[in-house]
């Protein structure tokens, strides 16, 4: 590897790969998640809720909560960043996937994998940058977040979003999330929504469907 | 729901204002298998649903139920089955209480969503440590060895030993350690005073209670001679009106006590309220709610609210009229003429040192605590200076040598700021909300029947130096017959719902203790570390698999139903089950007396026989004496009944704004405690030793500041973790990815040992040895260590816990009040080469993400 990283040519690249394999699906919406960094406890309920849902051991785990802990004592901080599948504009598991099994639904945006067309081969697993891709040994299969999607279309909303017990995590239509339009608890009064915050992936590899309302330590430039 | 309705909630729910989302949305299935690729074109299309074959919600049958175990809520879960089976569980979504919809989550009525552990609850149900036959011992006791045998067996067994032990050793010899692990409900319930278990051993004439609450007992004494009662906290939605918050040793972000306390506090955030967290560990309530941190050494809380007293009072910031007319003993203005004639302490002229020489300042107090004085000063400031403002003093704190004196303190400078009684203030110790209607086993004479009651973290000492005990080192209570003093003889001990030989302290000396005993049975559902040193072990069906009602004990009010969601597993059966069949067996009138409802086929048919005392307490007591309106039969249709008050409710309102007296012998809030003040012969009390009649400092036998930390530089806390309720849900793998059982240390402490994140390391004093992994952090103060309660015991043949249970380490000496002293302990920590046996497959899951460092 170069010393220096020339990153407008790899930005030019990744460009160019994208175009050479697919063209994206444009959903009518996209749905997509918020998270409040700050007022998340940590607590994990959505994650477990998600396990719970779909039947997971352990092992693969679908929805990640990371805390982020930095400063020097006293003066410390913690927060904390809650990823599952970004159901991205641009997803970077999709043409990676040799059987096709990787979709991107035109009415929602959501990016699912099919199970009876996965092989197990990970390679999708290893193109995410959010590491949403998990391997379930036991089915020898890779799953992911799937946005619910059984309940959505039941008109209720994802197990993760309904098991929080901060009513920090909420999905809407990202756009509407972005702007800190949409009418939800997650987003407190004057909070401002960000797309890309400190310990993610950049988001101009995937555009994830995503965002956060920050940490003072956790916002990027 | 129509699904035109269904359609316009999603609209709301997900503010959508794009028609054509909405009708791709209703169409359905119709577009399902339009697929993402365009280019990449396969075989065959992708479908829609990833997880086929996939049983969805609305195609299994649904069953509200609670979670039921020992943290302090009940939240919410609903079943979701396939015949007999729990295929998943949700939670309160709005739907199920009366005028509910799907979203409902207002003040008034919060939906009540379980957190993680309740949502793990399958795979406590469906553990493979789930115990399904009765059991009998084949090896040595703590061996855990056991044979499969018939209830017949097991029962007999049973009945023989108890009738031996009784009738040779006298109505002391059984110790009843029931406690609130498995089995919280009204009618199903392990208790620790008054449960199923209680009333069994108590009407078969020998019994040895345990009165010490493990939990706050520093907390609830403090409470009943401060307040009279220990009912003194807010509900939830009161906290979204504090402007300061100072959360002592309190974590809310942990400990899940009322049904949604964090969120409440979230919206005083929201409101500008101000959040201080006093505390070693900089905590996720503290990282939340974007706290002042003031770190603290460990069990020198009262001296830092000493300090905080002194500053307030010599610069008269303490509300004066508030004192005057609602205090007793506060300062001199306020001494009842009795306690001035025998020439009695009053709090403020202790704080200023009148009595001792001693000025209690901030500076004093800082040499003590470790906070540095400036910082005393700008929150006791701070404290008296904006109203209202909420001290919540957590239990804790008071799980310490003298710990009632911190919560003691605690309610002085709550009392002497004027923060009783308001709203946006707080009384909190014990944090109990109201007195709800919780019993609807019988409950008579029989309830809590006791020949003998003692300190419960002293029974193995009480055992192992029988007869030679004075009744003041096992807290004997007294009895006003000619049996008051003796000790007792104990021989035997039931578990019911209780895993106490793995939570009480000083697990070493249990073990020696255990070893002389004659009989030892466990009642759970699980094999639990105590489980392994019983005799014999009685299934116990979990509360999916029995009919009952949960309800919140400290905050939130409503009242969740618990239908049988399955048939019981296995062979088990319920504790209300087990106890009247081992009462027939005893004799027939026993049998009819403890369960007046029932007759013998209770053993094989439960369910006319539990529906009839859940009705009757339905409708004689809840109806009437709560004013609920709601029928027996809607509400176990609905599932839930939330109560609806007009505004928050806040301890001690009534006494403050209508001069209603309090609970207390002189109906004032007693800082110069009338109870303690009378007593002349402690050692005839259940303390044993004396209390000061005011809150006072006094120091620990263990601390940083003691000589013993020359050997013992470390002070090792054991809060309650999040990932499990003491020791319940140490099995669950869901969990156990979510976490490892490791102890915190700070990165300047763990540098100069040579440690690094994730090594190895024994813990240790001279009462046990510990081996775990170490958790290195910032957020930790120096020279304290951190291991989390309720890991399951793992013995190698040298005795060192390879699991990492701190109670190895913890000292049996209870406070005079009796508050177990867990956080009273001193210990040295060193890397090892032995390994840490955490109880489960670690490679199966995947945690090295989960922390990150940031610098
Ligand atoms: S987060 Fe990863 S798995 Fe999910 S759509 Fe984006 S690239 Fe694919
Ligand atoms: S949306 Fe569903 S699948 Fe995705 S993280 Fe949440 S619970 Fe899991
Ligand atoms: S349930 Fe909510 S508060 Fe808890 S970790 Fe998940 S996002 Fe955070």
């Amino acid at each position: 590897m170069s010393e220096t990283i020339e990153k407008a040519k790899i930005k030019e690249a990744v460009k160019r790969r994208k175009l050479e394999t697919y063209t994206p699906v444009k959903p009518e919406v996209q749905l997509g998640f918020v998270h409040n960094n700050v007022d998340c406890i940590g607590c994990r309920a959505c994650e477990i809720a998600c396990k719970d849902k779909n039947g997971l051991a352990p092992g693969p785990r679908f929805r990640r909560v990371q805390y982020i802990e930095g400063g020097t004592y006293p003066n410390v901080y913690v927060y904390k960043v809650n990823m599952s599948c970004n159901h991205c504009a641009e997803p970077a598991c999709l043409p990676t996937c040799p059987t096709g099994a990787i979709f991107k639904r035109k009415q929602d945006g959501i990016v699912d994998i099919d199970s009876t067309l996965c092989i197990g081969c990970r390679r999708c697993e290893a193109a995410c940058p959010f590491g949403a891709p998990q391997f379930d040994p036991v089915d020898n299969l890779v799953k992911k977040c799937n946005l619910c999607v059984d309940e959505i279309e039941a008109g209720r909303k994802p197990y993760c979003v309904m098991a929080c017990m901060m009513r920090v995590l909420d999905i809407g239509p990202i756009e509407e999330i972005w702007d800190a339009e949409l009418e939800t608890p997650a987003i407190g009064p004057e909070e401002k929504v960000v797309r890309q915050v400190k310990n993610m992936a950049n988001i101009e590899l995937t555009k994830p469907s995503i965002g956060f309302v920050p940490h003072s330590k956790g916002r990027v430039k | 729901m129509s699904s035109k309705n269904r359609y316009e909630f999603l609209n709301e729910r997900l503010n959508l204002s794009r028609r054509s989302f909405l009708k791709t949305t209703a169409v359905g299935s119709a577009v399902l298998t339009a697929g993402g690729l365009v280019e990449l074109k396969t075989a065959k299309q992708a479908r829609a649903f990833a997880y086929e074959p996939y049983p969805k919600d609305d195609q299994l049958q649904t069953v509200v139920t609670s979670c039921a175990h020992n943290c302090g809520s009940r939240h919410m879960l609903v079943a979701h089955k396939w015949k007999d089976v729990v295929v998943r569980l949700s939670t309160d979504d709005g739907r199920y209480q009366r005028d509910g919809y799907f979203g409902k989550d207002d003040r008034v009525e919060p939906q009540l969503r379980a957190c993680l552990r309740g949502r793990s609850y399958r795979q406590r149900l469906y553990s493979a440590e789930r115990l399904l036959y009765p059991m009998l011992r084949v090896g040595e006791r703590g061996e855990g060895r056991f044979k499969r045998v018939s209830w017949d067996e097991a029962l007999d067994f049973v009945v023989e030993k108890m009738n031996h032990i009784k009738n040779t050793y006298g109505p002391t010899a059984l110790l009843d350690q029931s406690y609130a692990g498995a089995s919280f409900g009204v009618l199903h319930k392990s208790d620790q005073i008054e449960g199923l278990l209680a009333r069994f051993l108590g009407m078969f004439s020998c019994r040895t209670s345990s009165w010490s609450v493990p939990s706050y007992q520093g907390t609830t004494a403090s409470s009943r001679w401060t307040f009279g009662q220990t009912e003194d906290g807010n509900e939830d939605d009161a906290f979204a009106y504090c402007k300061l918050l100072i959360m002592w040793g309190w974590n809310p972000a942990y400990t899940f006590h009322g049904g949604n306390t964090f969120m409440y506090m979230r919206k005083a955030k929201q409101n500008g309220c101000k959040f201080v967290v006093v505390d070693p560990q900089y905590t996720d309530s503290a990282a939340a709610y974007d706290a002042w941190w003031i770190p603290i050494r460990p069990n020198t809380d009262a001296a830092m609210l000493a300090g905080m007293a002194h500053y307030i009072f010599t610069n008269n910031l303490q509300d004066q009229d508030f004192i005057n007319r609602f205090c007793q003993g506060m300062d001199a203005g306020t001494m009842p003429v009795w306690a001035q004639q025998q020439g009695m302490e009053n709090f403020k002229d202790y704080i200023l040192g009148k009595y001792d020489g001693e000025p209690k300042t901030p500076e004093w107090a800082a040499r003590i605590c470790g906070v540095a004085a400036e910082d005393i000063k700008k929150l006791a400031d701070m404290y008296a200076n904006t109203k209202p403002a909420a001290l919540k003093a957590s239990w804790a704190a008071g799980r310490n040598a003298y710990g009632e004196q911190y919560n003691r303190m605690a309610a002085a400078v709550q009392t002497m700021t004027g923060n009783v009684g308001k709203l946006g203030g707080s009384a909190e110790g014990v944090g109990k909300v109201w007195h709800a209607e919780a019993v609807a086993y019988p409950y008579d004479q029989y309830s809590n029947i006791w020949f003998a009651s003692i300190k419960s973290d002293r029974w193995a000492h009480c055992v192992l130096n029988y007869p030679n005990v004075k009744r003041e080192e096992i807290g004997l209570w007294q009895r006003d017959d000619a049996t008051d003093g003796q000790i007792p003889n104990i021989k035997g001990i039931f578990w019911q719902g209780s895993d106490w030989f793995n939570q009480l302290t000083n697990i070493n000396k249990e073990i020696a203790a255990i070893k002389k005993l004659e009989l030892v049975v466990c009642m759970d559902s699980t094999i639990t570390p105590s489980g392994l040193w019983a005799d014999v072990l009685l299934p116990v069906a979990t509360h999916f698999e029995r009919h009952d009602v949960a309800l919140p004990w400290y905050k939130g009010h409503y009242y969740i139903h618990r239908p049988k969601v399955i048939q019981p597993m296995g062979e088990s059966k319920t504790d209300f089950q087990i106890f009247t069949e081992l009462a027939y067996r005893i004799s027939p009138v026993f049998g009819r007396d403890f369960n007046p409802k029932a007759s013998r086929d209770y053993w094989h048919i439960d369910d006319n026989v539990d529906e009839t005392y859940l009705r009757d307490w339905w409708n004689n007591r809840v109806m009437p004496h709560q004013g609920v309106d709601m029928s027996w039969e809607e509400f176990k249709q609905r599932g839930v009944y939330k109560f609806k008050f007009p505004r928050p409710l806040v301890a001690f309102q009534d006494q403050i704004e209508k001069g209603i007296p309090f609970k207390t012998p002189s109906g004032k809030i007693e800082i110069l405690s009338s109870q303690l003040a009378l007593i002349k012969d402690w050692k005839k009390t259940m303390y044993g030793y004396e209390i000061p009649a005011i809150p006072k400092w006094i120091e620990p036998w263990e601390s940083l500041i003691s000589p013993k930390t020359a050997k013992f530089p470390f002070h090792l806390i054991s809060p309650h973790p999040r990932w499990r309720t003491h020791s319940i849900f140490n099995n669950c793998g869901w969990l156990r990815e979510t976490y490892e059982q490791e102890v915190t240390l700070n990165a300047s402490d763990a540098k100069r040992l040579g440690i690094k994140q994730g090594d190895i390391v024994e813990v240790w004093n001279d009462r046990g040895r510990v081996v775990v992994p170490v958790y290195v952090t910032e957020r930790c103060m120096p020279s304290v260590a951190v291991l989390h309660e309720g890991v399951w015991m793992d013995l190698d043949e040298n005795g060192v816990d390879r699991a990492g249970n701190p109670d190895f380490l913890t000292l049996d000496e209870p406070s005079p009040a009796g508050a177990f002293a867990y956080n009273t302990v001193l210990c040295n920590i060193a890397k090892t080469d032995l390994e840490h046996r955490p109880g489960w497959d670690k490679l199966a899951t995947s945690r090295a993400h989960v922390f990150r460092r940031d610098l």
